[in-house]
């Protein structure tokens, strides 16, 4: 919401300000807490209350916040120190107060848009997790005295908010197995090949 | 001092729940015990009061991280005691091992052994289980006649089964007609596998 904020100081200029201190004090609160991401729904009426406000063109509007979250987002991208946010916001020309709002606004919100940043779009699904059951199969239809020990899994795989369950069912020995092939892939990052690789990225 | 606990399953106790023993001890016994009653009730789907949650916690000048960590490890210490079977006494010997005060200990000893079957049938209802039967209906029919033949006269049973779908866990129905003979074999067959199950109880 403070980028409506700072939008109306750069296009309007003094009389911005007049704006600015009403949507300080006048707005719910409730609009800065209750909506950590705040919803389009909200922006869009807080939006179209600026432009009414300030008769100015909602299409610039649009531009103007398009131009800060390029700002914030390239910024947080490359983890710009305090004086080199200063120092780039200064060769656009704003005025003092301006460059320190949005430098407060770059400091306080810079670690919640690095995590969004961090989350690409999954491209396979990742594990959730899994439920188990161990059966014992005594008797069916053509052969009764049987014992025959079985288990069976549910695979929960999660893909962005979609989520898939597997279900897959082996004899012990199989299992015994599956769960020798995972060790041995995880013994591979103790191997010296995976560490000396581990230790260039760090 | 033992590495393996019970409660635990025999392996180690997770380093996060040895971390939280500090939190639960800066609690006052009785609030802790009010807690551990509220953490039983969301183990057993009776929901959570988390008012009330916050007032027991607010003595202790928890944060919402502490509120949320001590439900953590009091929902996984009553989970895994009931998963694992084990006995009030060995689980109070095993939590003081780790460093809960003693009063603490005797508190959340006596929810668990209050609560001790509901937690263990509860946790056996929620055991996987794949294409749960739901529901059955059934209904005998008489075919008087049809376009094959004038004079049919055989009944038949038409059942309808609802059941849940193994991987997506919706309702699948499932309407299946039987002649008379088919579903003689199949009733004969049901009871076969009915007196197995009952030989098992």
């Amino acid at each position: 919401m403070i980028f409506i904020v700072i939008f109306c100081l750069s296009v309007v200029g003094e009389s911005g300000r007049i704006a600015v201190q009403f949507l300080k004090k006048g707005s719910n609160p409730k609009i800065y807490e209750g909506a950590a991401q705040p919803s389009l729904k909200s922006c869009r009426l807080m939006l179209s209350d600026v432009v009414g406000k300030l008769n100015v063109w909602s299409g610039s509007v649009q531009h103007g916040l398009e131009g800060l979250m390029y700002l914030l987002t390239e910024s947080c991208k490359l983890t710009i120190s305090e004086e080199d946010f200063q120092d780039s916001v200064l060769v656009l020309g704003f005025s003092e107060e301006l460059t320190e709002l949005l430098l407060q606004l770059y400091l306080e919100n810079r670690k919640e848009i690095r995590q969004i940043l961090s989350k690409p779009a999954p491209s396979l699904p990742h594990y959730h997790s899994l439920e188990w059951r161990l059966d014992v199969q005594l008797s069916s239809r053509p052969l009764r005295h049987q014992l025959k020990p079985t288990v069976t899994l549910k695979l929960h795989l999660e893909d962005g908010a979609r989520r898939s369950a597997h279900v897959l069912q082996t004899d012990p020995a199989t299992l015994q197995h599956l769960i020798d092939e995972l060790e041995r892939a995880l013994a591979e990052l103790k191997s010296s090949h995976c560490r000396r690789i581990l230790r260039n990225i760090k | 001092m033992i590495s393996r606990f019970r409660f635990c399953g025999d392996l180690d106790c997770p380093d996060w729940v040895l971390a939280e023993m500090s939190t639960l001890a800066r609690m006052s016994s009785v609030k802790m015990k009010l807690l551990c009653v509220q953490v039983i009730k969301d183990l057993l789907d009776e929901g959570i009061d988390y008012d009330k949650v916050s007032k027991l916690t607010s003595d202790a000048k928890f944060e919402s991280g502490d509120i949320k960590a001590s439900i953590a490890v009091l929902s996984f210490i009553l989970s895994s005691a009931a998963k694992h079977d084990v006995d009030s006494d060995s689980l109070s010997s095993e939590l003081q091992q780790l460093g809960l005060p003693k009063e603490h200990t005797t508190g959340l000893c006596k929810s668990y052994e209050d609560k001790h079957s509901a937690l263990q049938e509860k946790l056996r209802e929620i055991s996987l289980r794949l294409g749960r039967l739901e529901a059955v209906n059934w209904r005998v029919d008489y075919t008087l006649s049809s376009s094959e033949l004038k004079q049919v006269n055989e009944p038949t049973v038409q059942l309808k089964l609802q059941a849940q779908d193994p991987e997506t866990d919706s309702t699948q129905t499932t309407v299946v007609s039987i002649t008379a003979d088919k579903f003689r074999v199949l009733l004969t067959e049901l009871k076969q596998a009915q007196t197995m199950m009952n030989a098992l109880q």
